[in-house]
């Protein structure tokens, strides 16, 4: 991997930010290095439901780690190249609290020429000690040229 | 057990509508699930939106909105059939993708294989056109009552 973290960052929130549905969300890339990145979301009244008593139910999560997952692909590729989710499983193992952020460490753990595998944990204040959730998914890679080439020069932040 | 659960619940029942259920859960109103009872069939819809687009250039909906929606399809299926409904908790949740989800109206459906007392086994589809060309299958646990 010859790009710098700041490169990957870049990369990561040029991905996010060209997503409208992260958009709307409000996630944020808080670092990024080769084949890892971190995300965040901020604490979110609106997710919250007092009628039932909780918070990020119903998928927020598995969108969140989604995205996460696939921009850890982003940062164990040299080139840019948008690889579709082939499929995902995540462990609940905590009920998120609403006082903390959420974070999200992703792993892209192996390149193949064809499948990009990832893993990648979900936590709060403490990461080791209480997971909310872990994550394993696997890309499939388009192959070369594959990819919009004006969506790539977006990403790569090579647009005019 | 939530007392507001169970009014929702059964008010749903009683008027065939079930849109003040699926708005308990913020981010099921956030992504605009709906519902339509046929017969005994529930059949939950994505009816489609741009702020669920995640990738702009086919443009595709995001990977993680179809994901949630078949989680959504399980757990609103569910409580729909229990006895004495509660939240039932997430344990895991396992999503196949098939083909990219355009920018169309998306359909759900959720097969409970299995519900015992504490945890209950679901499989899910989601299609777009034809049921049996879906776009993302699912599988998930799920727990239920106060455990």
């Amino acid at each position: 991997m010859t790009l710098s973290n700041e490169q990957l960052q870049g990369r990561c929130e040029r991905f996010l930010s060209a997503q409208p549905h992260m958009r709307l969300l409000g996630l944020r890339v808080v670092a990024a290095q080769p084949y890892r990145v971190t995300i965040e979301l901020p604490v979110q009244e609106r997710l919250y439901s007092c009628e039932v008593n909780t918070y990020l139910h119903g998928g927020v999560l598995t969108t969140m780690v989604d995205h996460a997952s696939s921009a850890a692909t982003l940062c164990a590729l040299e080139a840019f190249e948008l690889c579709p989710t082939l499929d995902l499983r995540i462990d609940h193992m905590a009920r998120p609290r609403q006082d903390q952020p959420l974070r999200v460490d992703a792993e892209c753990y192996r390149v193949t020429n064809s499948v990009l595998f990832t893993r990648a944990t979900l936590y709060q204040q403490d990461r080791t000690d209480r997971p909310v959730a872990y994550a394993i998914a696997t890309f499939m890679r388009p192959g070369a040229g594959h990819t919009d080439p004006d969506f790539k020069a977006l990403i790569e932040g090579e647009a005019p | 057990m939530t007392e507001p659960l169970n009014d929702v619940l059964r008010q749903a029942h009683e008027q065939g509508e079930y849109q003040p259920l699926i708005d308990l859960i913020p981010y099921a109103r956030i992504i605009g699930v709906r519902c339509e009872r046929l017969g005994d069939e529930m059949i939950f819809r994505l009816p489609f939106n741009g702020d669920n687009i995640g990738n702009p250039t086919i443009p595709a909906l995001h990977g993680g909105v179809i994901a949630s929606f078949l989680e959504l399809t399980a757990v609103f299926q569910l409580m729909l059939q229990q006895q004495a409904p509660t939240l039932p908790k997430i344990i895991d949740f396992s999503v196949d993708y098939m083909r990219a989800g355009l920018a169309k109206d998306t359909y759900a459906m959720c097969e409970v294989a299995r519900q015992g007392r504490r945890v209950a086994n679901c499989s899910v589809t989601a299609w777009q056109g034809r049921k049996r060309e879906p776009i993302a299958t699912a599988r998930a646990h799920f727990l239920l009552g106060n455990g």
